[in-house]
């Protein structure tokens, strides 16, 4: 999933574009997305892979990689986004470690 | 004819004001240093603005309207976008910047064919937030900061950043106000991979190299060694971002360029490190 696979008219590349720009959007993003991946219109695919928080296969769909680390953080915050924190540590088991879902 | 005084490339990644405590310790003190010594070096020639270019990191130009290359032209600015704050660990920021200015570099790099939109708000994230901190601590120079996609294929090239970087040294001396001091700063980078299966890994190896060609000065070398694919090959996700310090090197004229500091720093996810070009007491024979 290099950034040379980025859909640029992925839906879910387009919400997550605009999600971090609208604190009402990103806020509360961990308890509305539902909510909010039908606003955009993601598929049905895109919308389990949030469901599982499956970083491979958002990026296999087509979300950009650079984005991937930030679905993290939109699930588990941002702040002292160090090695062993809760978001960085998932993406190390998605990614990292090739487990795809982490839930 | 203005001058340009100060020319340098700098890594911003957000682990550097996020999480430097996480780094062993001689990692924080080499970085703290070498980056409080840059903006001691920047600030001692003078600039009465500092023209920025760096990642836009799909923030701002949108995926279905993306360009190479996106000019900010408010007269002020704010960071860091709300949503970063937390994770870049900057207080809430203003800094002015130059609307007369970046309607000179937004018109010049137009006028010589680079795909050039801009914009009058931005959201910063790392790409200022960790720079302006420690180059500018007081936030009292003025920022026209360039947006660049250089992570959304197509990416421009290495040839087409190092003749930005040359375009805009020629409008800084062509096309502003005569006594003008003008620094221009290229940020981002070293290696990284965010979005990556490498997000812990460094390519130390890379880095030096990478350094070792901005000491060189050698442009036709960096233009037929380093290409898009060695960049993507040492971390997908971000390195293509020394892209920028590709363009600042197309601004010195030759020059070669000191390193001041440097890091191969997996706590903070990236090869941290800066460089600079002086652009006063040396010539391009130098």
């Amino acid at each position: 999933m290099p950034v040379a696979n980025t859909k640029r008219d992925l839906a879910a590349n387009r919400m997550i574009f605009e999600v971090r720009r609208d604190p009402a959007k990103y806020e509360s993003f961990a308890e509305t997305y539902e909510s909010v991946m039908e606003e955009y219109g993601l598929s049905a695919e895109e919308r389990q892979a949030f469901r599982d928080l499956d970083l491979i296969r958002l990026g296999e769909l087509g979300v950009h990689p650079y984005f991937l680390p930030q679905v993290t953080r939109l699930f588990h915050g941002g702040g002292y986004n160090h090695n062993k924190s809760k978001a960085a540590q998932i993406y190390g088991r998605s990614v990292v470690e090739g487990q795809g879902k982490t839930r | 004819m203005a001058d340009l005084v100060f020319v340098t490339g700098l890594s911003h990644a957000p682990g550097l004001t996020g999480w430097l405590d996480q780094a062993p310790q001689h990692e924080q003190d080499s970085l703290t240093e070498g980056f409080n010594r840059l903006g001691e070096l920047l600030r001692a020639t003078k600039p009465d603005v500092i023209i920025g270019l760096a990642n836009d990191h799909v923030l701002n130009m949108p995926m279905d309207d993306i360009h190479d290359f996106c000019v900010g032209t408010a007269a002020h600015w704010k960071g860091p976008s709300a949503w970063f704050k937390d994770w870049v660990n900057v207080e809430p920021y203003a800094v002015d910047g130059d609307a007369a200015v970046a309607q000179a570099v937004f018109d010049g790099l137009t006028r010589r064919g680079f795909d050039t939109t801009s914009k009058s708000e931005l959201h910063f994230d790392d790409n200022w937030s960790v720079p302006l901190l420690y180059l500018t601590p007081d936030y009292d120079i003025p920022l026209v900061p360039i947006h660049m996609n250089c992570v959304v294929p197509p990416v421009p090239s290495p040839e087409t950043c190092l003749n930005v970087g040359k375009a805009i040294a020629e409008i800084v001396r062509n096309d502003l106000p005569d006594g003008m001091r003008v620094a221009f700063m290229g940020t981002g980078g070293l290696s990284h991979d965010p979005g990556g299966p490498k997000y812990f890994d460094v390519d130390e190896e890379f880095d030096r190299w990478f350094l070792e060609l901005m000491e060189e000065g050698d442009a036709g070398r960096v233009l037929r060694e380093c290409t898009v694919e060695k960049m993507v090959a040492a971390g997908d996700g971000g390195t293509t971002e020394l892209l920028a310090w590709i363009a600042a090197m197309g601004a010195v004229d030759g020059r070669r360029a000191h390193t001041v500091c440097y890091e191969p720093s997996v706590a903070l996810r990236c090869g941290m490190g800066c460089v600079f070009w002086d652009m006063e007491k040396e010539t391009a024979d130098a």
